[in-house]
């Protein structure tokens, strides 16, 4: 096991953090951490690498036990924060070899390393320009490359993604993905589906720090399996409706947005006429129905949608 | 390590204009002004000229406002998400602390530095003793960078020592005489010598340059005193952002 945490609670003063939080991570895994703004998901990271203490329960990390002291485990882990951690002063190769020799690298091996690094982050040949004229997207690669010098066994990546040009993204996507190839373990954190899906072989749905559900894509996708999907779009909907929608007993869950209900039934729509009935007089404009995805798996649970911001 | 902080606070170009232009100006300036009253007396020793008096209070003066160096970079390494990036590597934050600090000494060093030079070829200024000048200059520069940043650290906010620094590098250098001078009473005549760290500085230097050596240790036994004191201080204060 290269991450395990079990029953693990942070508190911040009265808010909890992390909430009987539990996760295992094996070697060679690319493990998705889904969840919200303020599920846990950076909370989670910082008491795996030892940057907080925790209340209660056990991390250990590469099979040692986490007491935030403990050199050894800061030295295999690649941190990629959810901030930008480089200094824009300096060129790309200055951050590349000072976030390097934190790692006790020599001065060899940073000059090797940084090369084989820009290449890895499709950043060769601005190597020497500072950083604060690079784009966001640049600067994202080069937030990564710089927790990439010693080589890590894990990576954790923290919204590695946050922020950027489409083009980026899936930039950094694959070569997370080439990264998972050569058998480097990964912690990935998102409120992006599409990215987890992507990169991810093992997903944790977290909310409110706790876990909600974990596996597989397909095992969590047949886990709501049989749950229809519909979205009906209105000209104007209302907050009275959607309790109105939630009240009728055959229905599992009911989301809105952009004057979009997303209702979710189990065993199929068999109540059709019951929920148009409800929101006829909202104009209704459009009728869908889909299949679900991780997204809905993630809604079927919390009873929120997932991303709250675009 | 070393190295990397020295070439990023080399960059700050904003803050050598400030650190080393202002002074200069100043000099400059009030050496224009006073350019009749060219010799200034002092109690005892030798009578040392009015520019050199400047310089020394300027480039001392600046020193303090060279306090900044250390403190905000410490501030943007530890004060921010870069922190827990630097605490997620096994580098000892503490050697990342002494490396901002040694470096910012040794800029803070090479402005006051090109302020002498630029004193004493640009606009003549004559500067005796110089290694021993030199010697009180460096104890003055590492007491005002330790003090930035154990203000700094103490009170977690970069802007509040800011604004304590600042406050203090403008009031020092008037309790020190430099702008006008103070009217000659025995208790007027002591804040001028001995009440700021930055007159004690003064102090130590005038009375090397007047070959009076009982002065020049009364100026610098304190403000080395002083230094010491905030070094045992900086150790708690390195171990309160670091863990
Ligand atoms: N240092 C802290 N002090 C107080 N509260 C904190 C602190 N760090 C996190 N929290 C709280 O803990 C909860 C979890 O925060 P965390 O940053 O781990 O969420 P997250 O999943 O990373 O969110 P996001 O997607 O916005 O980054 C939030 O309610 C947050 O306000
Ligand atoms: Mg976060």
């Amino acid at each position: 096991m290269i991450i395990h945490i079990e029953n693990v609670m942070k508190r911040f003063g009265n808010n909890l953090a992390l909430d009987t939080f539990s996760l295992d991570v094996k070697k060679g895994e690319v493990i998705g951490l889904l969840g919200p703004n303020g599920a846990g998901k950076t909370t989670c990271i910082r008491a795996i690498i030892g940057l907080i203490p925790i209340d209660d329960g056990e991390i250990s990390v590469f099979g040692i036990h986490q007491d935030g002291k403990n050199k050894e485990i800061k030295r295999r882990i690649g941190y990629v924060t959810q901030e930008l951690t480089i200094y824009e002063e300096m060129t790309a190769k200055e951050n590349l070899e000072f976030f390097g020799s934190l790692y006790g690298m020599t001065k060899e091996q940073l000059a090797t390393r940084s090369l084989e690094v820009a290449k890895i982050i499709g950043l060769e040949g601005r190597m020497r320009e500072k950083t604060k004229h690079f784009s966001g997207g640049m600067k994202r690669r080069l937030n990564i490359g710089c927790s990439l010098m010693h080589d890590p066994e894990l990576i954790i990546m923290d919204e590695p993604t946050v922020g950027i040009d489409p083009q980026s993204r899936n930039f950094i996507l694959e070569f997370v993905k080439q990264l998972a190839t050569k058998g480097t373990t990964i912690l990935y954190t998102s409120h992006y589906i599409e990215e987890v899906e992507a990169v991810a072989s093992n997903i944790c749905i977290m909310d409110q720090g706790h876990t909600i559900a974990s596996g597989t894509l397909p095992e969590l996708i047949a886990r709501i399996k049989g749950d229809a999907h519909m979205l009906i779009d209105v000209r104007i909907a209302s907050e009275e409706k959607l309790k109105a929608l939630r009240a009728i007993p055959e229905i599992k869950e009911v989301a809105l947005e952009n004057n979009q209900y997303h209702i979710i039934v189990p065993g199929g729509i068999t109540i059709i006429d019951k929920i148009i009935a409800e929101i006829a007089d909202q104009t209704i404009v459009n009728i869908n129905s889909k299949q679900p995805n991780l997204e809905d798996v993630f809604l079927t649970l919390t009873g929120k949608q997932l991303r709250d911001e675009a | 390590m070393f190295k990397f902080n020295l070439i990023r606070s080399s960059r700050d170009i904003f803050a050598h204009l400030i650190l080393i232009a202002f002074p200069v100006l100043l000099i400059a300036f009030f050496n224009f002004i006073f350019k009749g009253t060219a010799i200034v007396s002092e109690i005892n020793g030798t009578p040392i000229p009015y520019l050199t008096v400047l310089t020394v209070g300027f480039a001392l003066t600046f020193q303090i406002y060279g306090s900044s160096l250390s403190f905000e970079t410490m501030g943007s390494d530890f004060f921010s998400p870069m922190r827990d990036r630097l605490l997620a590597s096994p580098c000892n934050p503490r050697s990342l602390i002494i490396s901002i600090l040694t470096t910012s000494m040794l800029v803070s060093f090479l402005q006051t530095i090109v302020v002498l030079l630029f004193a004493k070829f640009v606009l003549g200024a004559l500067l005796p003793s110089l290694p021993f000048v030199m010697a009180v200059m460096i104890l003055s520069i590492v007491f005002h960078q330790l003090l930035g940043s154990v203000i700094m650290l103490a009170s977690g906010s970069v802007k509040t020592a800011n604004i304590i620094v600042s406050t203090y590098g403008s009031i020092a250098p008037m309790l020190a005489g430099l702008y006008f001078p103070l009217p000659d009473t025995p208790v007027i005549l002591a804040v001028e010598k001995y009440l700021t760290p930055m007159a004690l500085g003064k102090t130590a230097i005038l009375g090397i340059l007047e070959n009076n050596t009982g002065q020049a240790l009364a100026g610098t036994l304190p403000l080395l005193a002083l230094t010491i004191g905030l070094f045992f201080l900086m150790r708690p204060m390195i171990g309160k952002v670091t863990s």
